[in-house]
């Protein structure tokens, strides 16, 4: 539970599980299932993160920050290789077509800005008024996103398919 | 027409661009408000889709700035934006906005909402393009009896088409507005007459309303088929069902070429396919694009045409008759025709006067080597 948020762990979960099926089914007509969160250690780091890959693959991560009531960045983590599938889809083109990085980094960079806009639309109802930043991409297979003191952590799996997803939100109460 | 698609993210103006790619619409792109105000001032677009969050200048600042120009007020525009929160949607609101979307969106709905607003037409290239029957169709049957919907899917086996079912309106009106539907065949004797409201459901959707819709009745209904018949239904079939009728009106609803059924020009000959059990209806067919088809012929500079029934069980009066006819205008073109049957045929013919003398060949590659000898 996020405790900068009245919303028991059911909520918070159920809104992180809408903003991410919304986006994938609405435009990729993809079906994605929350598989489960992941328990943090004392440095804020995940207990069990489990990895997207076996094969040390390089990961695409979009990421998207959130101001106002509350703060907070949101990264969506997933393999290049299912990003190309995700770009390949939804702009209607072959993954060959898609092979470009910058062109791959715009949809994911797009797709995390509506993901996390279909959250922060469900926390602004619940009086959580807040706004995004623009999105950027994070790019490697061996790094560590790790948060500051302040902030509170929760990581959700995601399963498409064959393919994984994860969605890691740093939080902390805001202005 | 000009649609101007302001927002920093290409994968939105791909997706504009794609969702409107089969009408009559010039697209243009911006990926700021800078830019955005710039076009809009050049070209004068008839409308806008704009995004909300964007670098150097944001889409509030480009509309209100679009709103201050007299040149450029009356422009409509609907906001883009993932942030569908009332603080936002109230602030755009009260500039002037003429609709707005939240991402995510599916095309359909982008379509519709634009529809709304311009008057999109399908682009010539696309508007030209005659489908035929060997070419997939979408048909919607609305039917609560699944005696009815087997038989209607047996029935229509042998074409391409793919049949969707739904057991009532809602899920019949769920699914024609989130997928492409070429005709809808429903069962006018639905519980509560559901069907009439479906009907005037698909004839006020933007979408469907050009779509065709037949109504399915028993025979002896005639309240429902004189009320089917004022409603304005595309066509009333009566139960039971015959389904060579049903595909002939279907084909003929949806505007299909037949030929391809019947008729393929090789690089060197035109055949001309009779199918296993010819109908009157495929003979029809066969007669009524067979002038068409020769001309076709000739303008391609070819003189040869087969004739093939290998596939055709009984050799019947009608058959022949056809035969005859085309046999005759291959004579009048000067054309030379050469004909291919199975051992059946072979022997029926020879019961008949009129093609006791004919020779039939084992195959095209015989007919065609006849041909060219």
């Amino acid at each position: 539970m996020i405790s900068a948020l009245c919303l028991d762990d059911t909520q918070f979960k159920q809104i992180v599980s809408n903003s991410v099926s919304s986006v994938f089914h609405t435009m990729l007509n993809l079906s994605i299932e929350m598989r489960g969160v992941s328990a943090l250690d004392c440095d804020g780091a995940p207990v069990d993160f489990v990895p997207l890959t076996s094969t040390g693959e390089m990961l695409v991560v979009g990421n998207v920050g959130i101001v106002g009531r509350l703060t907070g960045m949101v990264y969506l983590y997933m393999t290049q290789s299912f990003a190309t599938r995700i770009a390949a889809r939804m702009l209607g083109m072959t993954e060959a077509e898609v092979e470009e990085d910058e062109l791959i980094n715009d949809v994911i960079g797009e797709l995390s800005n509506m993901v996390v806009g279909q959250f922060k639309n469900q926390l602004d109802e619940r009086g959580y008024a807040c706004r995004l930043t623009i999105p950027s991409i994070l790019r490697g297979s061996n790094f560590v996103v790790e948060p500051v003191r302040s902030a509170e952590r929760q990581v959700f799996y995601f399963k498409c398919g064959d393919d994984n997803i994860a969605y890691d939100i740093l939080m902390k109460a805001g202005e | 027409m000009k649609l101007l698609t302001v927002d920093d993210s290409k994968t939105v103006r791909i997706i504009v661009r794609k969702a409107f790619k089969q009408y009559d619409l010039t697209i243009l792109e911006a990926s700021n408000g800078v830019e955005g105000l710039a076009i809009a001032a050049k070209e004068n677009p008839d409308l806008i889709l704009l995004d909300v969050t964007m670098p150097v200048m944001d889409g509030v600042e480009m509309l209100t700035k679009i709103k201050s120009n007299p040149e450029l007020k009356s422009i409509p525009i609907i906001m883009l934006t993932a942030e569908g929160g009332r603080d936002t949607v109230l602030k755009i609101a009260k500039i002037g906005v003429r609709d707005y979307m939240v991402k995510p969106f599916k095309e359909e709905i982008l379509i519709d909402k634009v529809g709304r607003i311009l008057d999109l037409r399908l682009s010539s290239e696309q508007a030209s393009v005659r489908r035929t029957i060997l070419d997939e169709l979408q048909i919607l049957l609305v039917e609560d009896k699944p005696a009815i919907v087997q038989q209607v899917r047996e029935g229509l086996a042998r074409t391409p088409w793919k049949i969707h079912d739904s057991t009532n309106t809602w899920t019949a009106i769920d699914y024609a507005l989130n997928n492409p539907v070429d005709l809808f065949l429903v069962s006018l004797s639905l519980p509560d007459e559901t069907s009439f409201e479906l009907f005037q459901v698909i004839r006020t959707n933007r979408k469907t309303k050009s779509v065709p819709v037949f109504g399915m009745v028993v025979k002896t209904d005639v309240n429902r088929f004189n009320r089917a018949q004022q409603a304005g239904f595309s066509a009333i079939i009566t139960k039971p069902l015959e389904m060579e009728e049903l595909e002939a009106k279907i084909a003929r609803a949806v505007d299909l070429d037949m030929a391809p059924r019947y008729y393929s020009l090789q690089p060197d000959y035109l055949v001309v396919r009779f199918p296993e059990k010819p109908t009157g209806i495929d003979l029809s067919e066969i007669a009524e694009n067979l002038t068409r088809k020769l001309g076709e012929t000739v303008d391609s500079g070819l003189s040869q045409v087969i004739l093939d029934l290998k596939a055709v069980q009984r050799l019947e009066v009608g058959v022949i008759k056809q035969l005859m006819h085309i046999t005759q205008c291959c004579r009048d073109l000067s054309l030379h025709y050469a004909l291919v049957g199975n051992p059946g045929v072979k022997e029926q013919g020879k019961g008949f006067e009129e093609t006791s003398g004919w020779e039939f060949h084992d195959s095209i590659e015989a007919a065609e080597s006849v041909l060219k000898n």
